[in-house]
């Protein structure tokens, strides 16, 4: 199974980097608990209250911090011309791309999964019935993003400046996946019934499957050009 | 039989022309040495057979294979030591090999990793990261991974920098091994006498054209 194997590969090989360095995972939480921090004391909010704004919040957090992390997928191939090693490689790059959106996928559920407990400590929010489901959205959102992120990653990863064009290419694209996942994290926070919200997972559900289906195709092209 | 067949191949970037209409034939196990002053475009060339870049025009093909058109297949028979090395800081030199490999869809053998280590004397650092390394030894580590992938085409651009004797006698070794299995080698270079020890045909690359050498002129021009 060499397709299977490749993803392996490529998803070990990010992993054991970022294990080595921690330098995607700090700079994430970094800049995430400066999210959490700067809104929770902005906000001087009742439980109520901040049940109806801490979805924004947290998707807020969880995409900024993603774009950290999906921005140095790329970037660090840069370093010895890795990225050329892929380039020239003979195998599908179909399965080269499902290693990076595998690899930047448990990065940045990795992440939230450490900073949802902030959210419910600085936010004094009661989650307990509603952290199956939570984690249901955060697992679907998580992987649209990373699904499309992969793709404009390896899109900008040649431009000057990619900081600036990686955030400006993909967010308007993940709107769509980050208005789900606002409201389906609102239904399930709310304690709503979950035929409330039900559309707005099966929205990311759709989501994820065209953003992955278009970027696997695309990304051959985009990683040649 | 040739090898890889050039014709008509020309490159411009924008108004600026590096080469025109370069047509030229490499006999399969034969070593090719590529000579020119900088900016001739010599590692253009390469990068443009390594299928890297596109040719602004013409065509070429390697092993028979048209080197645009069916680009993995071509891919799957050659590799690349270029100016940067490939190689992945964090990974230790057998994890940027066995990465590597995998990266060419084989599975990697530990006991056939560790003794490409040893012939090209890297062998007792298998486990040290390569951020550690210095620019010889990754040149090195680079010359373990094309001893592990065996391609049919070897390409190397200026694959003497960085190395001292005994990494120049592991090149040559490696490029020995590649013809003698029937591959062939390209190498740009700018050390007459080291190519002209190994290379069997040659040509300069100079103002847009390409001149090819004879055996000769080849051992003429290493000696001039």
């Amino acid at each position: 199974m060499p397709f299977l194997n490749t993803i392996y590969w490529v998803v070990w090989k990010d992993l054991i980097s970022e294990w080595r360095t921690r330098e995607t995972i700090s700079s994430m939480l970094f800049f995430a608990l400066i999210v959490i921090l700067v809104f929770s004391f902005s906000f001087a909010m009742d439980q109520d209250a901040a049940r109806q704004l801490i979805a924004g919040i947290i998707w807020v957090a969880f995409t900024f911090t993603g774009i950290i992390g999906i921005g140095k997928s790329f970037t660090s191939e840069l370093q010895n011309d890795c990225l050329e090693s892929l380039q020239m490689s003979p195998v599908p790059k179909g399965a080269i791309y499902l290693g990076k959106v595998t690899a930047n996928f448990l990065f940045m559920f990795a992440v939230e999964i450490l900073l949802f407990p902030l959210f419910v400590i600085f936010f004094n929010l009661e989650v307990v019935e509603a952290v199956g489901m939570l984690f249901l959205v955060f697992f679907l959102a998580t992987l649209g993003l990373s699904a499309v992120g992969t793709l404009f990653s390896a899109l900008t990863v040649q431009i000057r400046a990619r900081e600036v064009m990686l955030p400006v290419l993909l967010l308007p694209l993940a709107v769509p996946v980050m208005i789900a996942a606002v409201e389906a994290t609102r239904g399930a926070l709310n304690g709503d019934p979950y035929a409330f919200y039900s559309q707005w997972l099966h929205l990311l559900v759709i989501f994820d499957i065209i953003f992955t289906v278009v970027s696997f195709w695309l990304f051959e092209f985009i990683l040649d050009s | 039989m040739s090898a890889i067949q050039v014709t008509s191949l020309s490159k411009a970037y924008g108004f600026y022309r590096i080469f025109e209409e370069i047509s030229f034939t490499i006999t399969s196990g034969a070593c090719f040495a590529l000579f020119g002053p900088n900016g001739a475009g010599k590692t253009t060339l390469l990068r443009i057979l390594a299928t890297l870049q596109a040719p602004s025009k013409g065509q070429f093909t390697i092993f028979g294979q048209d080197g645009v058109a069916q680009k993995d297949s071509v891919r799957a028979t050659l590799l690349f030591i270029a100016h940067g090395s490939h190689l992945y800081e964090e990974l230790s030199a057998t994890e940027n090999l066995q990465f590597a490999l995998a990266l060419r869809g084989k599975s990697p053998d530990p006991s056939h990793l560790k003794r490409a280590l040893d012939q090209t004397g890297i062998g007792a650092y298998g486990n040290l990261k390569i951020r550690q390394f210095s620019a010889g030894m990754k040149k090195r580590l680079a010359i373990a991974k094309a001893i592990v992938a065996q391609p049919k085409l070897l390409l190397l651009d200026e694959p003497y920098n960085a190395l001292d004797d005994g990494g120049i006698a592991i090149t040559n070794q490696l490029i020995q091994d590649t013809m003698r299995s029937g591959g062939t080698v390209i190498m740009t270079t700018h050390d007459r006498n080291k190519a002209a020890q190994i290379a069997t045909e040659g040509a300069i690359l100079q103002a847009g054209r390409l001149q090819l050498l004879s055996p000769e002129e080849l051992q003429a021009h290493a000696l001039s």
